[in-house]
């Protein structure tokens, strides 16, 4: 029973990280109809940012999040607007292949640049762990997970309740009345692409506090990602976040009652499964 | 076609079929390899180029098609060619069977449902015990580079004349106009389901076909290298950037795009994995309906054919 509850704990720690790799994936989807191919390429990178940020300078991750996220959104912003921006009106599937090719560049590049060694965040409280009478607590997942709430929710108001977040919001329902009204549309779908990158980011570096970063894990993470998106819908944060913990779930306890390796084959089958019984998403509308 | 155009395509298959009489050795190789990428291409180019259903996950077809070479001759002593018939019937019904729920996505969701294929098959294959788990199948050599070259080529012509008499078919026709437009296919008395999965399976028959010469050739298999994921990402750039949709697009795509990498792998190795990235983004953003396509209206625009794509696609 203590062993099912810690499973659940782990599930629920990891789901609150997956919510927030997902959350720039699904806003990039909803509002830019791109499914981003290269998402996790541009959470390693927010990794790596986040690596060198303290074995170089000792800027703690968690610290230098605002630092990684501003690199990231304006990385996204260059290449939404100088790039994206021209195959925007292209068929579903051309965007679908740049991105996929933006991935292999930025894997490739992080291969050259930063060599295909593991690399973890390592700050002094990595180790320790806070013991909840039988379930054990460790500090960095914990504090990855709060960061993944606060960013989730701060994503849900920031779209509900801000000028830009409305623009983003109206352009996603309807491009030309969003146009008569004054929306710029390059300079808003860099905006909210850029936003996308910079969670990817932000994403990255809680998950190189958590586990390792190499210059492959991109494609498994876009996958997960992708999953978490369909299975919460795209049209609201707190949907991905359940999206998230339900995924982070699953796999702990299919690690758990069958196998480490079956862990991506179950988020898979999920993905499979909820796109035939329910494209619209678990959560999403029904189309 | 054209008297002229047969012409040509023969005596470039002659030039082709001859290299193991005066190629070097290496040559002979890197043949094997770019002849095979080109199977791969092609088969693409049935599921993704002409049903326009852009599959991310072929390479998992080239895999069951070397495991069923590689546990028939290793496991139960048959001969290579029964071994490729039962990839092939591996192939047909994993086709099938992930065809029927998956393919009635639309284009893109099948396109995502497809990308984790390769990963998922790795972790089953890894727990079989007749495939070797992840310790891989070691198969009898057979130390003969020409023969495997022939029949790689020989494999690509029938694939090619496969698609050559498709697209003067019934069955052609009703992929193209399920590429174009499903619901009108459908209206027009297409059997849509039918016609998808079927494309789905020849596709994954040619495929499979190719990673069975390429298991015996390299005499040992494991999970990581028979799935291998990148097989994905060259196919379809080499189908794209050759020109989808088309009969010899792929095939042009394939033969260029392997030279240019081989060359470039000489110097660094990361640097061709690189540059196969960079080719799909800019073959997305000037070219995007490939080599063929673009040597065709270059003729008459000149570069203003790049700036015609660009303009007819940006925000």
């Amino acid at each position: 029973m203590d062993l099912l509850a810690q499973i659940l704990v782990n599930g629920v720690l990891q789901g609150g990280l997956y919510a927030v790799m997902a959350l720039g994936l699904a806003l990039v989807w909803g509002v830019l109809n791109i499914v981003n191919l290269a998402h996790g390429a541009f959470i390693m990178l927010g990794g790596y940012a986040s690596w060198y940020l303290y074995t170089y300078l000792h800027i703690d991750p968690f610290l230098g999040l605002p630092l990684t996220a501003v690199v990231m959104f304006a990385l996204g912003y260059g290449i939404q607007r100088g790039l994206l921006n021209l195959v925007i009106r292209a068929p579903m599937f051309n965007t679908l292949l740049i991105t996929f090719g933006l991935e292999v560049v930025l894997t490739y590049l992080a291969q050259l640049v930063f060599s295909a060694d593991f690399r973890t965040i390592n700050p002094p409280y990595a180790g320790s762990s806070l013991a909840l009478g039988p379930l054990v607590l460790p500090v960095a997942r914990m504090a990855a997970f709060a960061v993944a709430i606060i960013l989730t929710v701060g994503m849900w108001l920031f779209l509900l309740h801000t000028r830009l977040g409305r623009a983003i919001r109206a352009t996603a329902q309807n491009l030309v009345a969003a146009r008569l009204y004054g929306v710029e549309p390059r300079h808003l779908y860099a905006m909210t692409f850029g936003l996308g990158i910079a969670l990817a980011g932000m994403a990255g570096t809680l998950y190189g506090t958590v586990s390792q970063i190499n210059p492959y894990i991109g494609a498994s993470l876009t996958a997960k990602s992708f999953a978490i998106s369909i299975i919460g819908g795209l049209e609201n944060p707190l949907g991905v976040l359940v999206g998230g913990l339900f995924l982070g779930i699953v796999e702990s306890l299919t690690t758990l009652y069958i196998g480490q390796t079956y862990a991506d084959v179950a988020s898979f089958g999920i993905l499979v499964l909820v796109l035939i019984v329910r494209p619209g998403g678990l959560l999403g509308r029904t189309t | 076609m054209k008297m002229w155009k047969i012409g040509l395509v023969l005596a470039a298959l002659a030039v082709l079929a001859g290299v193991p009489w005066y190629g070097s050795d290496v040559l002979i190789q890197f043949g094997i390899n770019a002849l095979l990428l080109a199977v791969l291409a092609q088969g693409w180019n049935i599921i993704g180029g002409y049903t326009g259903y852009a599959s991310f996950g072929n390479s998992v077809f080239y895999g069951l098609g070397g495991y069923g070479v590689a546990i028939a001759m290793v496991q139960w002593q048959l001969p290579f060619a029964v071994g490729m018939g039962f990839g092939v019937v591996l192939a047909v019904v994993f086709a099938v069977l992930l065809g029927i729920p998956v393919l009635r996505l639309k284009g893109h969701y099948f396109a995502i449902a497809t990308l984790a294929l390769s990963q998922v098959m790795t972790a089953i294959v890894s727990n079989v015990g007749i495939a070797g788990q992840n310790i891989g199948l070691v198969l009898p050599p057979l130390n003969n580079d020409p023969l495997f070259y022939e029949l790689s080529l020989g494999l690509l012509t029938i694939a090619t004349l496969t698609i050559w008499g498709m697209t003067r078919s019934r069955f052609g026709f009703g992929l193209i106009a399920i590429r174009e437009n499903e619901e009108g296919a459908a209206v027009m008395g297409v059997n849509t389901t039918l016609y998808k999965v079927m494309a789905f399976a020849l596709s994954g028959i040619f495929s499979a076909l190719a990673g069975g010469i390429h298991a015996y050739w390299v005499t040992f298999l494991d999970p990581a290298s028979a799935f291998d994921i990148s097989l994905n990402v060259k196919m379809i750039i080499m189908a794209v950037f050759g020109g989808p949709g088309t009969v010899l697009g792929p095939i042009v795509g394939a033969l260029t795009l392997s030279t240019i990498s081989e060359f470039l792998s000489s110097e660094v190795t990361s640097i061709a994995g690189l540059f196969f990235g960079l080719v799909i983004v800019v073959a997305v953003v000037l070219m995007p309906r490939g080599l063929a396509d673009m040597l065709r209206r270059m003729r008459k625009m000149g570069w203003g054919y790049f700036i015609e794509n660009i303009r007819a696609h940006r925000l």
